[in-house]
């Protein structure tokens, strides 16, 4: 530890003083931001751990049981996700990456009570299932904890999720017919080229054709209906002054 | 004034059932696809609901492909198998022939100025078009409608996923097809200036002697040559019979353009 402040002390000696008063202004600055802000500004969420104990003690219907482990992390952990906005996770929470295995998928996300699907998931509220039955999410995802698609008990899983989810509407659904992507991504996304590449080409296939099609028969269209309407002596004109003009051309 | 003979009365009765059904499955069609919007409930409401409107399109979509089908048994009595091959390539088949293709060129010189009138015959290649465009909408629209007619039953034969593509395929030559016919169709049959307001053709089955002369010069000049022509002239409809057709047919084209001026404007709403 000496001889690093001894090579700072040295430098600063060598180059100029004013590096040494920046660098300890900019630590002070850092100790000031650390110890004096932070808690300021997060003290209210650090009051509520014990309250997310026992959401979490009431969830999980075990009650007691495990001690856990004390709070000792920053109070206030953002992390960015692909959505619009910030979702504040707790510490723990922060840790998760697979949510989808989770047996209760919002574990540990903030005011996540107060929340409506639909403000964190907005894409997937296109789907033909919302827009043209009125169906809730609830309805198919089932009521709280909402268990990941891929967890073993949930209804969403894949194995069972035909007689569960399926079946409730549509008699006699089979595994097969489960296998519909009710969130479908939107078709000529450049990015479901990867996440469903067969809706992809199909359907640039089929603007393809209609584009195609009018590209062909709207001018043709078009065309001929000046045509018709347009008195042949403008159209003679237009001849003449093409034919005369290429003419000219070829003399000069 | 001389009438000629263009449609028999088979014809005639196959396009009045394609249109009606066509127009059926158009605004039961676009209630669904614009369900959102107040348009799209307006027009469910026709039906009593949007499951009302699905029930429909459904049935009315049975019935099409069952008009195909009869369709298809007409083609099949009406082929003169004896002279099979030569007689299917003649001028008055709907078969594309190479004819065509330099008649359309010649006829998009003539656009600008650049060509005469082509020398067409019974059908031009727009026609031609037309007819065979609509064998393929019902092709494709009929396969995947029948797909989609009970997704849980096809969805036995198939992966369920294959359900998203066709719906999508479904969609877009639904679009397609009420286009074509709602712009070109129309424009071209009714609304240039040689046909309008209206060119009752298809509801008499019979055509102005001098208009086909000018219009389709060579048809006439062939059934000149083979001596048909008297065969092939009629007399014209009753008044009463032509008031009622135009009636019927601005009642169409008029929903038709509601069809589409809507589609159009509430569009915005399809992809918001």
């Amino acid at each position: 530890m000496k001889k690093f402040w001894a090579m700072i002390y040295r430098d600063a000696q060598k180059t100029n003083r004013r590096f040494l008063i920046c660098l300890i202004g900019a630590i002070l600055f850092a100790i000031h931001g650390i110890v004096y802000t932070a808690p300021a500004f997060a003290q209210k969420e650090v009051t509520s751990s014990s309250y997310r104990q026992q959401e979490r003690e009431r969830r999980s219907r075990i009650y007691e049981k495990y001690e856990y482990k004390r709070y000792t992390h920053q109070p206030f952990v953002q992390r960015k996700t692909p959505r619009t906005e910030l979702i504040t996770l707790a510490p723990t929470a922060e840790k998760v990456r697979f949510r989808k295995y989770m047996a209760d998928s919002h574990w540990g996300l903030r005011f996540y009570k107060y929340r409506t699907c639909i403000r964190c998931h907005p894409k997937q509220a296109r789907n033909l299932h919302r827009v043209r039955a009125k169906i809730t999410c609830r309805q198919c995802h089932g009521e709280e904890p909402i268990a990941g698609n891929s967890h073993y008990n949930s209804s969403m899983q894949p194995r069972r999720r035909y007689i569960l989810v399926c079946a409730k509407c549509h008699e006699g659904s089979s595994p097969s017919f489960a296998t519909y992507m009710i969130h479908e991504p939107i078709p000529i996304a450049k990015t479901t080229q990867k996440a469903f590449p067969l809706l992809f080409y199909c359907v640039w296939a089929m603007v393809a054709i209609a584009v195609g099609t009018f590209a062909a028969f709207l001018p043709h269209t078009f065309l001929w209906g000046l045509r018709e309407f347009l008195p042949d002596s403008i159209l003679a004109g237009f001849k003449d002054f093409l034919f005369k003009k290429r003419k000219q051309d070829e003399k000069d | 004034m001389k009438r000629i003979k263009r449609f028999t009365p088979a014809q005639r009765l196959f396009h009045l059932i394609l249109m009606l059904s066509f127009v059926f499955q158009s605004v039961s069609g676009l209630a669904r696809m614009y369900v959102g919007t107040e348009w799209g409930l307006f027009l469910a409401n026709l039906f009593g609901g949007f499951q009302e409107a699905l029930i429909l399109h459904k049935w009315v979509g049975l019935f099409m492909l069952a008009g195909f089908g009869v369709h298809l048994l007409y083609i099949l009595i009406k082929i003169d198998w004896r002279r099979f091959p030569k007689s299917v390539y003649g001028p008055d088949s709907l078969l594309p022939r190479l004819e065509d293709a330099s008649q359309a060129l010649q006829h998009a010189k003539w656009m600008v100025g650049m060509s005469e009138w082509p020398r067409f015959d019974r059908w031009g290649y727009w026609e031609k078009f037309d007819y065979w465009a609509v064998s393929w909408g019902i092709c494709v629209l009929g396969g995947t409608g029948l797909l989609l007619y009970l997704p849980v039953y096809s969805s036995l034969y198939i992966p369920g996923w294959v359900l998203n593509i066709v719906l999508w395929v479904h969609r877009i030559e639904a679009i397609l097809a009420m286009a074509h016919v709602f712009i070109i169709h129309l424009f071209i049959g009714h609304l240039r200036r040689h046909n309008f307001p209206m060119d009752l053709v298809m509801f008499e089955g019979s055509v102005d002697l001098e208009k086909v002369r000018h219009e389709r010069p060579d048809w006439v000049d062939r059934l000149e040559k083979e001596g048909k022509l008297q065969e092939a002239t009629v007399d014209n409809s009753p008044v009463s019979f032509r008031i009622a057709c135009y009636i019927f047919g601005f009642v169409m084209i008029g929903g038709c353009l509601y069809l589409l001026v809507n589609g159009l404007s509430n569009a915005r709403e399809l992809f918001g």
